[in-house]
């Protein structure tokens, strides 16, 4: 038995290449890779760098699913996937999917759990048996009789990790089961998953953007970097010398200040953090932006039927501000959003965008000065070529003096202008979806989670634009969960709960010190640190300077907080 | 909810709809059909808050009901016969121009009513039934069939939402469809969407064992190819005979053809089958439902090989008053019976605990 230092291998890949048909570009080449049994393996990168065909390739979703050309092996518990597809697999490996709506096939939830037992014939005494132990496993047992329907996206993530587990497989595969999902969703399925892997000792591996959310639990980490080269071993090496813009901010921090060893989560960082100097208090946050609202929510109450969503909103956002709407699932973010342009009309008060009160208006009245941007961006499309969509915009909003190319040029999206949009990937597409939304420069912009599912290389590339945007003068209003974007970007941040502003202030005023919203440097220093930024610049004003994203002191002073023991 | 957490197996309701959809197919009598229409309204009025899905149907229900009014006046304007005329258009309208009689009025209403309670009767079954739970009843070989059709009302909704999602995108960029030229911006994502979603659920199916091959005896597969591609051969030359008024020989071919099919599909032991985690099991409440429908099923089938009267009705020339089968109608009440075996909504949560 092949072993990787005396642990036997759950999965051994050896040059394994791989091109989808009909492309001329392999998207794996030579990919050597060895997976310890009981080992937690962490997958990240750029969106498109091969991670999900990477995944699939071990349960033989590629190639039988997906056609193409495959070279190499890949041996999963001794099975070959040349010779076994995902069926004959689905015993060995377990894999969920990023998608929570997408992969569950039946109607309910016991019956999720049963569909693959079923098909391979199992006795439904064992069945049974499977299902109850399962359902105690990841703490579902309460919905065992809901439809699937009624389900939060956690609760189904859950669900379908369970369904994997009725298989009983050896390996687990998850493919950023976490990405559609709120924070609190995220943690209960993240939860789960070291539970199986403490316990059970079963093999998981997991592909994930938010590092922040797993690293302190994965053995191993395979990160492919930018330049699609692949490093891959202990987290905290790869850590040490990976791309800042990857690195989580607890992870940036150490390095910046030489904590030794790196600190991976918050509580590592925290003993480090107490035991080296204290940064000075960063200042107030600077006065918001000032001018006449250019939306303006007075007693605003909403809800669909005798659910009441929105609750007596009173709230103006001006020029130059970038307000982030926080809250929980539920908490009436979307339907705030979805008010201003005019989906929801409100059971009580009065909207105003840009000077006109929209209660007589319709939405492509209301959409002349307010781009809107929704969960899925790739909605939007629907011309022939990303210069036509952009096109629609500018006619609708009568907008002549502005110029697109401009625009193409600002989102990298030029040499895109004359291709059809549905021909693009994921990521292109969303930003021909945000060009689309942001033709004619609308005062007011609108963007429900336009992080979600996003890589941290297209985060920080969208956090710049915003950050220009909002410094020409745009009103930015952005539901959000991401609280590291929120703390770098937000120039207010209004927090909902039950439909009810229950805060509204700076983002230090409301961020610092909160039990869920808190950012990872302030979990580590508390009062007003929000950002890494806020710390360096506490600790050596003028003496730092960036390098690459991550700063660095400079040489001839003294390493501040870096003696760590 | 379910129709099992609701407490009724969809071969129930599917027997209940049958007895209920009887009166209304076998004539146009006003009296037992009204029977059932209370019947079905008493059914649906206690099953409303018990029915997931009753909020879904409502706008075909809505359309019924308007359907039925265009029926009474359709019938009521371009009928001329009857004794009883309410007024005479003017002659030179086209189609409407003569006299408007009440027995097409009486006539219309009827058809309406009729029209009406089988929608009813589907709307209430369509909300109510566990269609996923329906379709397992499918035998083993029919599986894949019955996958597929749970999984396109798993879809269904998902694609609801879509459309929905694109629609207030699109608006939202000062999109304003305005014809059928206009659907192709609208479908384009849609069909995108729906196909990203429906290979993520074949992978997702794939992935969980799908069918996977059971243990199959050696050539049965290839050989049951065979036979189905000889079946529809045939079926297809049954139907050519039948167009060319061969019946005798046609009617002949059609037996061979269901022989042949109910063999393909028998289960055989020598086959492996796939597993069922809840064999469907009809309980007390099933029976209680099942015996009103029965009893009222019974009672239409028997008064329209002894007394068709009782069920049909003409106005035709003239007025008359239409025939009254006491026990018929009585017979009808056995449809209310689901109305008394909805489960009070703490005992469904306290047995989905259990």
């Amino acid at each position: 038995m092949t072993t990787l230092r005396g642990v036997p291998l759950a999965a051994e890949l050896r040059e394994v290449r791989f091109r989808y048909p009909r492309q001329t570009e392999p998207v794996l080449r030579g990919v050597d890779w060895l997976i310890p049994e009981g080992a937690f393996v962490l997958v990240a990168g750029p969106s498109g760098s091969g991670k999900s065909t990477l995944l699939r390739c071990l349960n033989g979703l590629v190639p039988h699913f997906s056609g193409g050309v495959f070279g190499g092996s890949a041996i999963v518990h001794g099975l070959d996937t040349r010779h076994y597809g995902p069926r004959a697999l689905s015993r060995t490996v377990g894999f969920v999917f990023q998608e929570p709506e997408a992969q569950l096939v039946t109607t309910r939830v016991e019956d999720e759990l049963a569909f693959g037992m079923e098909q391979l014939g199992i006795p439904p005494a064992l069945m049974r048996k499977r299902v109850e132990e399962v359902l105690d496993l990841l703490g579902i047992a309460a919905l065992r009789h809901r439809e699937v329907a009624t389900l939060s996206g956690g609760e189904r993530q859950r669900v379908a990790v369970a369904a994997a587990l009725t298989l009983q497989p050896r390996l687990l595969v998850l493919d950023e089961p976490t990405s559609q999902l709120d924070p609190w969703g995220a943690e209960d399925v993240l939860t789960a998953l070291t539970r199986l892997n403490d316990d059970l000792g079963l093999t998981i591996v997991l592909a994930e953007h938010r590092l922040e959310r797993v690293l302190g639990f994965a053995d191993r980490l395979r990160l492919v970097r930018a330049d699609a080269e692949t490093v891959e071993g202990d987290p905290r090496e790869i850590m040490a010398v990976c791309d800042p813009s990857m690195a989580p901010p607890v992870v940036r921090l150490g390095r910046a200040l030489a904590w030794e060893p790196l600190p991976l989560t918050v509580k590592e960082g925290r003993r480090l953090a107490l035991a080296s100097t204290a940064p000075r208090m960063p200042g107030p946050d600077s006065p918001s932006a000032g001018g006449p609202p250019v939306v303006e929510l007075r007693g605003v109450s909403a809800g669909y039927g005798a659910r009441i969503v929105l609750r007596d909103i009173t709230l103006e956002v001006r020029p130059g501000e970038l307000v982030a709407l926080m809250g929980r699932n539920g908490s009436g973010k979307t339907t705030l959003l979805r008010s201003i342009i005019g989906f929801h009309r409100p059971a009580s008060g009065s909207i105003t965008v840009a000077g006109r009160d929209i209660a007589s208006l319709d939405p492509a009245d209301i959409a002349r000065d307010v781009g809107y941007l929704p969960q899925r961006p790739a909605s939007l499309l629907f011309a022939e070529r990303v210069r036509d969509e952009l096109a629609f915009t500018l006619r609708h909003r009568r907008r002549t003096r502005f110029d697109p190319d401009a625009l193409l040029e600002d989102l990298g999206l030029t040499a895109l202008a004359d291709r059809h949009p549905r021909d693009l990937s994921a990521g292109e597409q969303e930003r021909v979806a945000l060009a689309a939304v942001l033709a004619g420069a609308p005062p007011v912009l609108l963007l429900d989670e336009p992080t979600r599912g996003m890589d941290a290389l297209r985060k920080a590339a969208l956090g710049q634009l915003l950050r220009r945007l909002r410094d020409e003068g745009t009103a930015v209003l952005m539901a959000t969960h991401d609280v590291e974007l929120v703390a770098g970007l937000a120039t207010r941040v209004v927090l909902l709960g039950e439909g009810e502003i229950i805060a509204d202030g700076p983002p230090r005023e409301v961020l610092a010190g909160s039990l869920t919203f808190a950012t990872q440097v302030n979990k580590l220093y508390g009062d007003g640190f929000l950002t890494v930024e806020d710390v360096l610049a506490g600790l050596n004003d003028g003496t730092v300077s960036s390098s690459g994203g991550a700063r660095e002191v400079e040489a001839g002073e003294p390493a501040v907080g870096g003696a760590a023991p | 909810m379910s129709s099992r957490a609701a407490g009724l197996d969809p071969r129930t309701w599917l027997a209940w709809a049958v007895a209920a959809s009887l009166p209304a197919l076998a004539g146009r009598n006003p009296l037992p059909l009204l029977a059932v229409l209370l019947a079905v309204l008493g059914v649906r009025a206690a099953w409303s808050e018990a029915a997931p899905r009753d909020a879904a149907w409502r706008p075909v229900v809505r359309l019924a009901v308007l359907f039925a009014f265009l029926a009474t006046l359709f019938n009521a304007l371009t009928v001329r016969a009857g004794t009883t005329v309410l007024f005479t258009l003017p002659s030179w309208l086209p189609i409407i121009g003569g006299p408007v009689t009440l027995n097409a009025v009486i006539y219309g209403v009827i058809s309406g009513g009729a029209l009406l309670t089988l929608v009813l009767v589907g709307a209430h079954v369509a909300a109510v039934v566990d269609w996923p739970a329906a379709l397992r009843l499918l035998p083993d070989r029919l599986l894949t069939v019955a996958v597929a059709g749970s999984i396109a009302i798993a879809f269904a909704p998902q694609t609801v939402v879509a459309y929905r999602e694109i629609r207030e995108a699109q608006m939202a960029r000062g999109y304003r469809p305005r014809g059928a030229r206009d659907v192709a911006p609208l479908l384009v994502p849609l069909l995108h969407g729906g196909l990203e979603r429906a290979i993520t659920l074949a992978e997702a199916l794939e992935s969980r064992a799908f069918g996977a091959p059971v243990a199959v005896a050696a050539g049965w597969q290839s050989g049951r190819g065979v036979i189905t591609a000889v079946v529809l051969a045939v079926g297809l030359a049954a139907g050519y005979l039948l167009a060319v008024g061969q019946v005798a020989v046609a009617a002949v071919a059609m037996l061979v053809v269901v022989a042949a099919f109910l063999w393909v599909m028998r289960p055989e032991r020598t086959l492996a089958r796939r597993s069922r985690y809840r064999p469907p099991r009809l309980r007390r409440s099933d029976v209680v439902a099942l015996a009103g429908a029965g009893i009222a099923g019974m009672a239409t089938l028997t008064a329209l090989l002894t007394d068709p009267a009782a069920l049909r009705y003409e106005p035709y020339p003239r007025l008359t008053v239409p025939a009254i089968n006491l026990w018929l109608l009585l017979a009808q009440a056995g449809l209310l019976a689901p109305a008394f075996l909805v489960e009070p909504a703490g005992e469904r949560e306290e047995r989905g605990r259990r």
